[in-house]
Protein backbone atom coordinates (compact mmCIF):
# COMPACT_ATOMS: atom_id res chain seq x y z
CA UNK A 1 0.00 0.00 0.00
CA UNK A 2 1.39 3.37 -1.03
CA UNK A 3 1.09 5.37 2.14
CA UNK A 4 2.48 8.70 1.11
CA UNK A 5 0.36 9.41 -1.91
CA UNK A 6 -1.27 12.84 -1.69
CA UNK A 7 -4.14 13.78 -3.95
CA UNK A 8 -6.04 16.48 -2.10
CA UNK A 9 -3.46 17.75 0.36
CA UNK A 10 -0.61 17.93 -2.19
CA UNK A 11 -0.40 21.73 -2.25
CA UNK A 12 -1.62 22.45 1.28
CA UNK A 13 0.50 25.00 3.04
CA UNK A 14 2.63 25.55 -0.07
CA UNK A 15 0.35 27.88 -1.97
CA UNK A 16 -1.60 30.98 -0.98
CA UNK A 17 -5.31 30.05 -1.21
CA UNK A 18 -6.20 33.62 -2.17
CA UNK A 19 -4.00 33.70 -5.28
CA UNK A 20 -4.92 31.65 -8.33
CA UNK A 21 -1.49 32.32 -9.88
CA UNK A 22 0.23 30.10 -7.32
CA UNK A 23 -2.13 27.22 -8.05
CA UNK A 24 -1.59 27.69 -11.79
CA UNK A 25 2.17 27.61 -11.28
CA UNK A 26 1.84 24.23 -9.53
CA UNK A 27 0.05 22.80 -12.57
CA UNK A 28 -3.47 23.81 -11.62
CA UNK A 29 -6.32 23.69 -14.16
CA UNK A 30 -4.31 21.31 -16.38
CA UNK A 31 -7.07 18.76 -15.82
CA UNK A 32 -9.72 21.20 -17.00
CA UNK A 33 -7.67 21.95 -20.13
CA UNK A 34 -7.25 18.24 -20.79
CA UNK A 35 -10.97 17.67 -20.32
CA UNK A 36 -11.98 20.50 -22.63
CA UNK A 37 -9.50 19.98 -25.45
CA UNK A 38 -8.83 16.23 -25.43
CA UNK A 39 -11.87 14.50 -24.01
CA UNK A 40 -15.57 14.08 -24.63
CA UNK A 41 -17.80 14.18 -21.53
CA UNK A 42 -18.57 10.44 -21.90
CA UNK A 43 -14.86 9.65 -21.84
CA UNK A 44 -14.41 11.64 -18.65
CA UNK A 45 -17.28 9.79 -17.01
CA UNK A 46 -15.78 6.47 -18.15
CA UNK A 47 -12.52 7.52 -16.54
CA UNK A 48 -14.31 8.38 -13.27
CA UNK A 49 -16.23 5.09 -13.39
CA UNK A 50 -12.98 3.18 -13.90
CA UNK A 51 -11.51 4.90 -10.85
CA UNK A 52 -14.27 3.37 -8.70
CA UNK A 53 -14.40 6.64 -6.75
CA UNK A 54 -17.24 6.66 -4.26
CA UNK A 55 -18.94 9.52 -2.44
CA UNK A 56 -16.91 10.90 0.43
CA UNK A 57 -19.83 12.39 2.34
CA UNK A 58 -20.42 9.11 4.12
CA UNK A 59 -22.87 7.07 2.05
CA UNK A 60 -20.24 5.95 -0.46
CA UNK A 61 -22.40 5.93 -3.61
CA UNK A 62 -20.24 5.38 -6.76
CA UNK A 63 -19.58 8.85 -8.19
CA UNK A 64 -19.17 7.72 -11.81
CA UNK A 65 -22.56 6.01 -11.71
CA UNK A 66 -24.25 9.12 -10.33
CA UNK A 67 -22.70 11.39 -12.96
CA UNK A 68 -23.66 8.93 -15.70
CA UNK A 69 -27.27 8.80 -14.51
CA UNK A 70 -27.57 12.58 -14.77
CA UNK A 71 -25.57 12.82 -18.01
CA UNK A 72 -27.90 10.33 -19.71
CA UNK A 73 -31.05 12.31 -18.92
CA UNK A 74 -32.58 14.06 -21.91
CA UNK A 75 -33.70 17.28 -20.15
CA UNK A 76 -32.06 20.48 -21.29
CA UNK A 77 -31.72 22.01 -17.86
CA UNK A 78 -29.55 20.11 -15.41
CA UNK A 79 -27.89 21.13 -12.19
CA UNK A 80 -24.77 20.23 -10.29
CA UNK A 81 -24.45 20.91 -6.57
CA UNK A 82 -21.34 20.75 -4.43
CA UNK A 83 -22.35 19.77 -0.91
CA UNK A 84 -20.25 21.84 1.48
CA UNK A 85 -22.83 21.92 4.26
CA UNK A 86 -20.45 20.14 6.55
CA UNK A 87 -22.08 20.02 9.97
CA UNK A 88 -21.28 16.60 11.39
CA UNK A 89 -19.78 17.21 14.84
CA UNK A 90 -16.01 16.78 14.82
CA UNK A 91 -15.76 16.96 11.02
CA UNK A 92 -14.01 19.85 9.30
CA UNK A 93 -12.29 18.29 6.27
CA UNK A 94 -14.20 20.23 3.59
CA UNK A 95 -13.52 23.45 5.43
CA UNK A 96 -9.79 22.63 5.28
CA UNK A 97 -10.00 21.97 1.53
CA UNK A 98 -11.46 25.45 1.01
CA UNK A 99 -9.01 27.05 3.41
CA UNK A 100 -5.94 25.50 1.82
CA UNK A 101 -6.74 25.04 -1.84
CA UNK A 102 -10.10 26.41 -3.02
CA UNK A 103 -9.06 26.33 -6.68
CA UNK A 104 -8.66 22.53 -6.62
CA UNK A 105 -12.27 22.29 -5.49
CA UNK A 106 -13.42 24.70 -8.20
CA UNK A 107 -11.51 22.82 -10.89
CA UNK A 108 -13.09 19.51 -9.88
CA UNK A 109 -16.47 21.18 -9.64
CA UNK A 110 -16.25 22.71 -13.13
CA UNK A 111 -15.19 19.39 -14.68
CA UNK A 112 -17.92 17.39 -12.90
CA UNK A 113 -20.62 19.92 -13.81
CA UNK A 114 -19.56 19.93 -17.47
CA UNK A 115 -19.50 16.11 -17.69
CA UNK A 116 -23.18 15.90 -16.76
CA UNK A 117 -24.07 18.80 -19.03
CA UNK A 118 -25.18 21.16 -16.26
CA UNK A 119 -25.55 24.81 -17.16
CA UNK A 120 -25.72 25.98 -13.57
CA UNK A 121 -23.85 24.75 -10.53
CA UNK A 122 -24.19 25.60 -6.85
CA UNK A 123 -21.88 25.39 -3.88
CA UNK A 124 -24.00 24.89 -0.78
CA UNK A 125 -21.84 26.26 2.02
CA UNK A 126 -22.45 25.76 5.74
CA UNK A 127 -23.91 28.98 7.18
CA UNK A 128 -21.29 29.09 9.94
CA UNK A 129 -18.36 29.19 7.54
CA UNK A 130 -17.87 32.97 7.24
CA UNK A 131 -14.14 32.83 6.58
CA UNK A 132 -14.54 30.13 3.92
CA UNK A 133 -17.26 32.19 2.26
CA UNK A 134 -14.81 35.04 1.82
CA UNK A 135 -12.13 32.70 0.39
CA UNK A 136 -14.57 31.06 -2.02
CA UNK A 137 -15.96 34.39 -3.23
CA UNK A 138 -12.44 35.54 -4.04
CA UNK A 139 -11.51 32.24 -5.68
CA UNK A 140 -14.67 32.36 -7.81
CA UNK A 141 -13.93 35.87 -9.04
CA UNK A 142 -10.35 34.89 -9.94
CA UNK A 143 -11.42 31.74 -11.79
CA UNK A 144 -13.97 33.76 -13.72
CA UNK A 145 -11.32 36.29 -14.69
CA UNK A 146 -9.07 33.50 -16.00
CA UNK A 147 -12.00 32.23 -18.12
CA UNK A 148 -12.39 28.94 -16.28
CA UNK A 149 -15.98 29.87 -15.50
CA UNK A 150 -18.83 31.74 -17.11
CA UNK A 151 -19.52 31.80 -20.83
CA UNK A 152 -17.23 30.11 -23.37
CA UNK A 153 -14.84 28.48 -20.91
CA UNK A 154 -11.27 28.70 -22.32
CA UNK A 155 -12.86 29.87 -25.62
CA UNK A 156 -14.62 26.49 -26.07
CA UNK A 157 -18.34 25.85 -26.40
CA UNK A 158 -18.83 25.10 -22.71
CA UNK A 159 -20.75 27.48 -20.43
CA UNK A 160 -21.19 27.24 -16.70
CA UNK A 161 -22.71 29.57 -14.16
CA UNK A 162 -21.56 28.94 -10.60
CA UNK A 163 -23.41 30.31 -7.61
CA UNK A 164 -22.46 30.29 -3.96
CA UNK A 165 -25.40 29.43 -1.73
CA UNK A 166 -25.06 30.07 1.98
CA UNK A 167 -26.90 27.74 4.36
CA UNK A 168 -28.87 28.88 7.39
CA UNK A 169 -27.75 26.52 10.11
CA UNK A 170 -29.52 23.19 9.78
CA UNK A 171 -27.71 19.86 10.05
CA UNK A 172 -30.29 18.02 7.98
CA UNK A 173 -29.51 20.22 4.94
CA UNK A 174 -26.45 18.03 4.41
CA UNK A 175 -28.89 15.37 3.19
CA UNK A 176 -29.17 15.91 -0.56
CA UNK A 177 -32.94 16.23 -0.94
CA UNK A 178 -33.17 18.53 2.10
CA UNK A 179 -30.36 20.58 0.61
CA UNK A 180 -32.30 20.92 -2.64
CA UNK A 181 -35.43 22.02 -0.75
CA UNK A 182 -33.35 24.59 1.06
CA UNK A 183 -32.09 26.13 -2.20
CA UNK A 184 -35.68 26.25 -3.44
CA UNK A 185 -36.52 28.41 -0.42
CA UNK A 186 -38.48 25.72 1.41
CA UNK A 187 -38.03 24.10 4.80
CA UNK A 188 -34.94 21.90 4.75
CA UNK A 189 -36.86 18.66 5.05
CA UNK A 190 -35.92 15.54 3.10
CA UNK A 191 -38.04 14.46 0.15
CA UNK A 192 -39.59 11.11 -0.62
CA UNK A 193 -37.31 8.93 -2.72
CA UNK A 194 -37.76 7.79 -5.50
CA UNK A 195 -37.71 9.93 -7.60
CA UNK A 196 -34.06 10.40 -6.86
CA UNK A 197 -32.39 13.80 -7.41
CA UNK A 198 -30.66 12.33 -10.46
CA UNK A 199 -34.14 12.19 -12.07
CA UNK A 200 -36.02 15.02 -10.35
CA UNK A 201 -33.86 17.24 -8.21
CA UNK A 202 -33.59 21.00 -8.08
CA UNK A 203 -36.66 22.62 -9.71
CA UNK A 204 -37.71 19.06 -10.71
CA UNK A 205 -34.70 18.79 -13.05
CA UNK A 206 -31.95 16.13 -12.98
CA UNK A 207 -29.40 17.11 -10.35
CA UNK A 208 -26.14 15.61 -9.18
CA UNK A 209 -25.18 16.39 -5.58
CA UNK A 210 -21.61 15.54 -4.67
CA UNK A 211 -19.55 16.09 -1.54
CA UNK A 212 -16.71 18.60 -1.73
CA UNK A 213 -14.04 16.00 -0.98
CA UNK A 214 -15.32 13.73 -3.77
CA UNK A 215 -15.11 16.63 -6.20
CA UNK A 216 -11.57 17.48 -5.13
CA UNK A 217 -10.46 14.01 -6.36
CA UNK A 218 -11.72 14.59 -9.91
CA UNK A 219 -8.80 16.66 -11.35
CA UNK A 220 -6.30 13.97 -10.33
CA UNK A 221 -8.42 11.21 -11.93
CA UNK A 222 -8.71 13.15 -15.19
CA UNK A 223 -4.96 13.79 -15.31
CA UNK A 224 -3.59 10.48 -14.08
CA UNK A 225 -6.35 8.15 -15.22
CA UNK A 226 -8.99 6.17 -13.40
CA UNK A 227 -7.08 2.87 -13.47
CA UNK A 228 -4.23 4.36 -11.46
CA UNK A 229 -6.67 5.74 -8.90
CA UNK A 230 -8.28 2.33 -8.49
CA UNK A 231 -4.99 0.83 -7.29
CA UNK A 232 -4.74 3.15 -4.26
CA UNK A 233 -6.09 1.96 -0.92
CA UNK A 234 -8.86 -0.60 -0.38
CA UNK A 235 -10.17 -2.43 -3.43
CA UNK A 236 -13.88 -1.90 -2.78
CA UNK A 237 -13.60 1.86 -2.26
CA UNK A 238 -10.23 3.02 -3.59
CA UNK A 239 -8.45 6.33 -3.24
CA UNK A 240 -7.33 8.43 -0.36
CA UNK A 241 -9.49 9.95 2.33
CA UNK A 242 -9.18 12.90 4.66
CA UNK A 243 -9.24 11.72 8.26
CA UNK A 244 -10.04 14.10 11.08
CA UNK A 245 -8.44 13.04 14.34
CA UNK A 246 -9.63 14.53 17.63
CA UNK A 247 -10.06 13.69 21.27
CA UNK A 248 -7.35 11.91 23.32
CA UNK A 249 -4.63 11.97 20.68
CA UNK A 250 -1.20 13.58 20.40
CA UNK A 251 -1.57 15.25 16.98
CA UNK A 252 -5.16 16.20 16.31
CA UNK A 253 -5.98 17.57 12.83
CA UNK A 254 -6.83 16.64 9.25
CA UNK A 255 -4.65 14.07 7.47
CA UNK A 256 -4.77 12.35 4.10
CA UNK A 257 -4.25 8.59 3.95
CA UNK A 258 -5.46 5.74 1.73
CA UNK A 259 -8.76 4.03 2.46
CA UNK A 260 -8.55 0.60 4.02
CA UNK A 261 -6.35 1.85 6.84
CA UNK A 262 -7.13 0.50 10.32
CA UNK A 263 -8.09 2.58 13.34
CA UNK A 264 -4.95 1.39 15.11
CA UNK A 265 -2.74 2.69 12.28
CA UNK A 266 -4.58 6.00 12.29
CA UNK A 267 -4.14 6.53 16.01
CA UNK A 268 -0.58 5.24 16.26
CA UNK A 269 1.14 6.17 12.99
CA UNK A 270 -0.73 9.31 11.96
CA UNK A 271 -2.09 10.65 15.22
CA UNK A 272 1.10 10.01 17.19
CA UNK A 273 -0.62 7.78 19.74
CA UNK A 274 -2.56 8.53 22.88
CA UNK A 275 -1.16 11.09 25.37
CA UNK A 276 0.78 9.70 28.31
CA UNK A 277 -1.27 8.75 31.32
CA UNK A 278 -4.47 8.23 29.33
CA UNK A 279 -6.00 4.85 28.59
CA UNK A 280 -7.82 4.06 25.36
CA UNK A 281 -11.49 3.22 25.83
CA UNK A 282 -13.09 3.42 22.40
CA UNK A 283 -13.12 5.53 19.25
CA UNK A 284 -16.13 6.93 17.41
CA UNK A 285 -15.72 6.79 13.65
CA UNK A 286 -17.68 9.15 11.40
CA UNK A 287 -19.06 11.92 13.60
CA UNK A 288 -21.87 11.97 16.17
CA UNK A 289 -23.80 9.35 14.23
CA UNK A 290 -20.80 7.08 13.78
CA UNK A 291 -20.19 3.58 15.09
CA UNK A 292 -18.02 2.91 18.14
CA UNK A 293 -14.80 0.94 17.73
CA UNK A 294 -13.63 -0.80 20.90
CA UNK A 295 -10.35 -2.65 21.40
CA UNK A 296 -11.22 -5.68 19.25
CA UNK A 297 -12.33 -3.55 16.28
CA UNK A 298 -9.09 -1.62 16.02
CA UNK A 299 -7.62 -3.83 13.29
CA UNK A 300 -10.68 -3.74 11.03
CA UNK A 301 -10.11 -1.96 7.73
CA UNK A 302 -12.00 1.28 7.25
CA UNK A 303 -13.88 1.33 3.91
CA UNK A 304 -17.18 2.57 2.47
CA UNK A 305 -18.38 -0.95 1.73
CA UNK A 306 -21.75 -1.82 3.27
CA UNK A 307 -20.57 -5.07 4.80
CA UNK A 308 -17.42 -3.82 6.46
CA UNK A 309 -17.27 -3.90 10.23
CA UNK A 310 -16.50 -0.23 10.75
CA UNK A 311 -17.87 2.06 8.00
CA UNK A 312 -15.75 5.08 7.31
CA UNK A 313 -18.55 7.66 7.26
CA UNK A 314 -17.31 11.22 7.13
CA UNK A 315 -13.82 10.09 8.18
CA UNK A 316 -13.69 11.67 11.60
CA UNK A 317 -12.08 9.70 14.42
CA UNK A 318 -12.82 10.79 17.99
CA UNK A 319 -10.65 8.95 20.49
CA UNK A 320 -12.22 8.56 23.92
CA UNK A 321 -10.07 7.70 26.92
CA UNK A 322 -11.21 6.16 30.19
CA UNK A 323 -11.34 9.50 32.04
CA UNK A 324 -14.36 10.62 29.97
CA UNK A 325 -17.78 10.19 31.56
CA UNK A 326 -20.18 8.35 29.29
CA UNK A 327 -23.02 10.72 30.28
CA UNK A 328 -21.19 13.57 28.62
CA UNK A 329 -21.20 11.76 25.30
CA UNK A 330 -24.74 10.45 25.60
CA UNK A 331 -25.88 13.95 26.44
CA UNK A 332 -24.01 15.39 23.46
CA UNK A 333 -25.51 12.89 21.03
CA UNK A 334 -29.09 13.00 22.27
CA UNK A 335 -29.11 16.79 22.61
CA UNK A 336 -27.67 17.20 19.14
CA UNK A 337 -30.14 14.83 17.50
CA UNK A 338 -33.14 16.27 19.35
CA UNK A 339 -32.22 19.76 18.19
CA UNK A 340 -31.44 18.83 14.60
CA UNK A 341 -34.33 16.45 13.91
CA UNK A 342 -36.36 18.30 11.30
CA UNK A 343 -39.72 17.15 12.64
CA UNK A 344 -41.11 15.77 9.41
CA UNK A 345 -41.69 12.19 10.58
CA UNK A 346 -42.98 11.04 13.95
CA UNK A 347 -40.41 8.34 14.87
CA UNK A 348 -37.57 10.83 14.63
CA UNK A 349 -39.33 13.89 16.07
CA UNK A 350 -40.67 12.08 19.14
CA UNK A 351 -37.95 9.45 19.37
CA UNK A 352 -35.07 11.89 19.65
CA UNK A 353 -37.02 13.90 22.25
CA UNK A 354 -37.75 10.86 24.43
CA UNK A 355 -34.19 9.65 24.00
CA UNK A 356 -32.95 12.95 25.38
CA UNK A 357 -35.34 12.70 28.36
CA UNK A 358 -34.20 9.16 29.17
CA UNK A 359 -30.55 10.19 28.99
CA UNK A 360 -31.23 13.04 31.41
CA UNK A 361 -32.88 10.65 33.83
CA UNK A 362 -29.94 8.27 33.39
CA UNK A 363 -27.60 11.08 34.35
CA UNK A 364 -29.58 11.87 37.49
CA UNK A 365 -29.54 8.16 38.40
CA UNK A 366 -33.32 7.88 38.16
CA UNK A 367 -33.51 5.43 35.29
CA UNK A 368 -36.11 2.66 35.66
CA UNK A 369 -36.70 -0.75 34.09
CA UNK A 370 -39.42 0.87 31.99
CA UNK A 371 -36.93 3.38 30.59
CA UNK A 372 -34.54 0.62 29.61
CA UNK A 373 -37.29 -1.21 27.76
CA UNK A 374 -38.49 2.01 26.12
CA UNK A 375 -34.96 2.82 25.01
CA UNK A 376 -34.77 -0.44 23.08
CA UNK A 377 -38.13 0.23 21.43
CA UNK A 378 -37.23 3.81 20.50
CA UNK A 379 -33.97 2.72 18.92
CA UNK A 380 -35.73 -0.02 16.98
CA UNK A 381 -38.37 2.33 15.59
CA UNK A 382 -35.77 4.97 14.76
CA UNK A 383 -33.73 2.48 12.80
CA UNK A 384 -36.61 0.83 10.98
CA UNK A 385 -39.33 3.41 10.50
CA UNK A 386 -37.69 6.86 10.19
CA UNK A 387 -38.29 8.69 6.90
CA UNK A 388 -34.69 9.54 6.03
CA UNK A 389 -31.24 8.15 6.97
CA UNK A 390 -31.03 10.59 9.89
CA UNK A 391 -33.13 8.24 12.07
CA UNK A 392 -30.85 5.30 11.39
CA UNK A 393 -27.84 7.44 12.23
CA UNK A 394 -29.39 8.45 15.56
CA UNK A 395 -29.85 4.85 16.62
CA UNK A 396 -26.34 3.67 15.71
CA UNK A 397 -24.16 5.19 18.47
CA UNK A 398 -26.72 4.37 21.18
CA UNK A 399 -27.01 0.76 20.02
CA UNK A 400 -23.25 0.47 20.01
CA UNK A 401 -23.02 2.04 23.45
CA UNK A 402 -25.55 -0.48 24.77
CA UNK A 403 -23.95 -3.50 23.12
CA UNK A 404 -20.24 -2.77 23.19
CA UNK A 405 -19.87 -0.61 26.28
CA UNK A 406 -22.70 -2.09 28.35
CA UNK A 407 -23.52 1.29 29.89
CA UNK A 408 -26.41 -0.02 31.99
CA UNK A 409 -24.25 -2.56 33.80
CA UNK A 410 -24.41 -0.76 37.14
CA UNK A 411 -27.99 0.50 36.94
CA UNK B 1 -24.84 56.24 6.28
CA UNK B 2 -28.00 55.68 4.31
CA UNK B 3 -30.71 53.90 6.26
CA UNK B 4 -31.30 50.41 4.95
CA UNK B 5 -34.92 49.51 4.65
CA UNK B 6 -36.66 46.27 3.90
CA UNK B 7 -37.41 47.50 0.39
CA UNK B 8 -33.78 48.31 -0.26
CA UNK B 9 -32.68 44.85 0.84
CA UNK B 10 -35.34 43.24 -1.32
CA UNK B 11 -34.36 45.20 -4.42
CA UNK B 12 -30.84 43.74 -4.26
CA UNK B 13 -32.30 40.36 -5.16
CA UNK B 14 -34.35 39.03 -8.07
CA UNK B 15 -37.70 37.66 -6.93
CA UNK B 16 -36.66 34.08 -7.69
CA UNK B 17 -37.27 31.38 -5.13
CA UNK B 18 -33.59 30.51 -4.78
CA UNK B 19 -33.09 34.01 -3.35
CA UNK B 20 -35.71 33.58 -0.63
CA UNK B 21 -33.38 32.09 1.97
CA UNK B 22 -30.63 34.71 1.41
CA UNK B 23 -33.24 37.50 1.73
CA UNK B 24 -34.69 36.04 4.93
CA UNK B 25 -31.19 35.75 6.36
CA UNK B 26 -30.28 39.32 5.56
CA UNK B 27 -33.51 40.73 6.99
CA UNK B 28 -33.29 38.56 10.09
CA UNK B 29 -29.72 39.61 10.84
CA UNK B 30 -30.36 43.29 10.04
CA UNK B 31 -33.50 43.73 12.14
CA UNK B 32 -32.70 40.98 14.66
CA UNK B 33 -35.78 39.04 13.62
CA UNK B 34 -38.40 38.79 10.86
CA UNK B 35 -41.50 40.74 11.89
CA UNK B 36 -44.91 40.00 10.42
CA UNK B 37 -44.84 43.33 8.61
CA UNK B 38 -41.54 42.51 6.95
CA UNK B 39 -42.65 38.96 6.21
CA UNK B 40 -45.69 40.37 4.37
CA UNK B 41 -43.40 42.59 2.26
CA UNK B 42 -41.19 39.59 1.42
CA UNK B 43 -44.27 37.53 0.57
CA UNK B 44 -45.54 40.21 -1.81
CA UNK B 45 -42.15 40.59 -3.45
CA UNK B 46 -41.76 36.85 -4.11
CA UNK B 47 -45.47 36.34 -4.90
CA UNK B 48 -45.81 33.84 -2.07
CA UNK B 49 -48.27 33.62 0.80
CA UNK B 50 -47.41 34.87 4.28
CA UNK B 51 -47.64 31.34 5.66
CA UNK B 52 -45.07 30.10 3.14
CA UNK B 53 -42.63 32.74 4.40
CA UNK B 54 -43.10 31.68 8.02
CA UNK B 55 -42.99 28.02 7.01
CA UNK B 56 -39.43 28.51 5.81
CA UNK B 57 -38.39 31.11 8.39
CA UNK B 58 -39.37 29.02 11.40
CA UNK B 59 -37.20 26.09 10.30
CA UNK B 60 -33.67 27.46 10.25
CA UNK B 61 -31.45 28.28 13.21
CA UNK B 62 -30.18 31.51 11.66
CA UNK B 63 -33.64 32.93 11.09
CA UNK B 64 -35.55 34.39 14.03
CA UNK B 65 -39.26 35.08 14.00
CA UNK B 66 -39.28 36.48 17.53
CA UNK B 67 -37.26 39.35 18.94
CA UNK B 68 -34.15 37.87 20.52
CA UNK B 69 -33.36 38.35 24.23
CA UNK B 70 -30.80 40.87 25.48
CA UNK B 71 -28.36 38.22 26.56
CA UNK B 72 -28.20 35.23 24.26
CA UNK B 73 -25.79 32.50 25.32
CA UNK B 74 -24.99 29.59 23.06
CA UNK B 75 -22.83 26.69 24.17
CA UNK B 76 -21.39 24.03 21.88
CA UNK B 77 -22.53 20.51 22.76
CA UNK B 78 -20.71 18.74 19.94
CA UNK B 79 -19.01 15.49 20.87
CA UNK B 80 -15.54 16.97 21.26
CA UNK B 81 -16.64 19.87 23.49
CA UNK B 82 -18.91 17.53 25.44
CA UNK B 83 -16.03 15.28 26.44
CA UNK B 84 -14.15 18.23 27.94
CA UNK B 85 -16.79 19.79 30.15
CA UNK B 86 -19.80 21.32 28.33
CA UNK B 87 -22.23 19.73 30.78
CA UNK B 88 -20.51 21.17 33.87
CA UNK B 89 -20.44 24.63 32.31
CA UNK B 90 -24.15 24.44 31.51
CA UNK B 91 -24.90 23.54 35.14
CA UNK B 92 -22.74 26.46 36.26
CA UNK B 93 -24.56 28.96 34.00
CA UNK B 94 -27.96 27.58 35.00
CA UNK B 95 -27.18 27.98 38.68
CA UNK B 96 -25.63 31.41 38.34
CA UNK B 97 -28.32 33.00 36.16
CA UNK B 98 -31.22 30.91 37.55
CA UNK B 99 -32.35 29.80 34.11
CA UNK B 100 -32.87 26.42 32.49
CA UNK B 101 -31.31 25.48 29.19
CA UNK B 102 -33.61 25.87 26.21
CA UNK B 103 -36.62 27.50 27.91
CA UNK B 104 -38.18 30.92 27.34
CA UNK B 105 -39.29 31.81 30.90
CA UNK B 106 -36.76 34.59 31.34
CA UNK B 107 -37.44 37.18 28.64
CA UNK B 108 -34.05 38.82 29.13
CA UNK B 109 -31.66 35.86 29.10
CA UNK B 110 -31.67 32.76 26.95
CA UNK B 111 -29.32 29.77 27.05
CA UNK B 112 -29.18 27.33 24.17
CA UNK B 113 -26.99 24.46 23.05
CA UNK B 114 -25.52 24.70 19.57
CA UNK B 115 -24.23 22.06 17.20
CA UNK B 116 -20.56 21.70 16.46
CA UNK B 117 -19.15 25.09 15.53
CA UNK B 118 -15.98 23.74 13.95
CA UNK B 119 -13.55 24.94 16.63
CA UNK B 120 -13.06 21.40 17.94
CA UNK B 121 -9.41 21.96 18.87
CA UNK B 122 -10.21 24.90 21.15
CA UNK B 123 -13.31 23.83 23.07
CA UNK B 124 -15.44 24.10 25.07
CA UNK B 125 -16.94 26.99 23.09
CA UNK B 126 -19.37 29.54 24.51
CA UNK B 127 -20.90 32.32 22.40
CA UNK B 128 -22.49 35.30 24.14
CA UNK B 129 -24.27 37.77 21.85
CA UNK B 130 -22.10 36.72 18.93
CA UNK B 131 -18.79 36.98 20.81
CA UNK B 132 -16.92 33.64 20.73
CA UNK B 133 -15.13 32.45 23.88
CA UNK B 134 -12.76 29.51 23.51
CA UNK B 135 -11.40 27.03 26.08
CA UNK B 136 -14.01 28.06 28.64
CA UNK B 137 -13.74 26.51 32.09
CA UNK B 138 -16.10 26.25 35.06
CA UNK B 139 -14.29 29.20 36.67
CA UNK B 140 -13.71 31.40 33.63
CA UNK B 141 -17.41 31.31 32.73
CA UNK B 142 -18.14 33.50 35.76
CA UNK B 143 -15.83 36.26 34.49
CA UNK B 144 -17.42 36.06 31.04
CA UNK B 145 -20.96 36.33 32.38
CA UNK B 146 -20.05 39.27 34.70
CA UNK B 147 -19.46 41.37 31.58
CA UNK B 148 -23.05 41.00 30.45
CA UNK B 149 -25.20 40.60 33.57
Amino acid sequence: MKKNIKIITKHWGKINPLRIEEYLKEGGYKALEKFIFQMRPEEAIQEIEASNLCGRGGAGFPTGKKLKMVAERKEKEKYFICNLDESEPGTYKDRMIVKNNPQLLLEGLIISALTVGASKAFIYLNGNYEEEKYILEKALAQAEKEKFLGEKILSSGYNLELKLFFGAGAYICGEETALINSIEGKRGEPRMRPPYPTEKGLWEKPTAVNNAETIANIPWIILEGGKKFATIGAECSPGTKLYILSGAINNPGVFEAPTGITVRQLIKEIGGGIPKGKKFWFAQIGGASGVLAIGKDLDAELTFSKNCLIPLGSGSVLVIDKSVEIYDLLFSWSDFFRRESCGKCLPCREGTFRLNEIIQRFEDGKISQRDKKALGQILWSLENTAFCPFGKFVAKPFQDALEKLDIFKNV
Amino acid sequence: MVMKTTEKILLNYDPEKENLLPVLKEISSFFGFISEKNAQKIADYFSLSLSQIFETASFYDFLKVKNSPQIFIKICSGTVCATIGTRKIIKEIENKLKIKIGDDFNPRIKLETASCLGHCGEGPIVIVNGQVYKKVTVSSIHEILEKYV
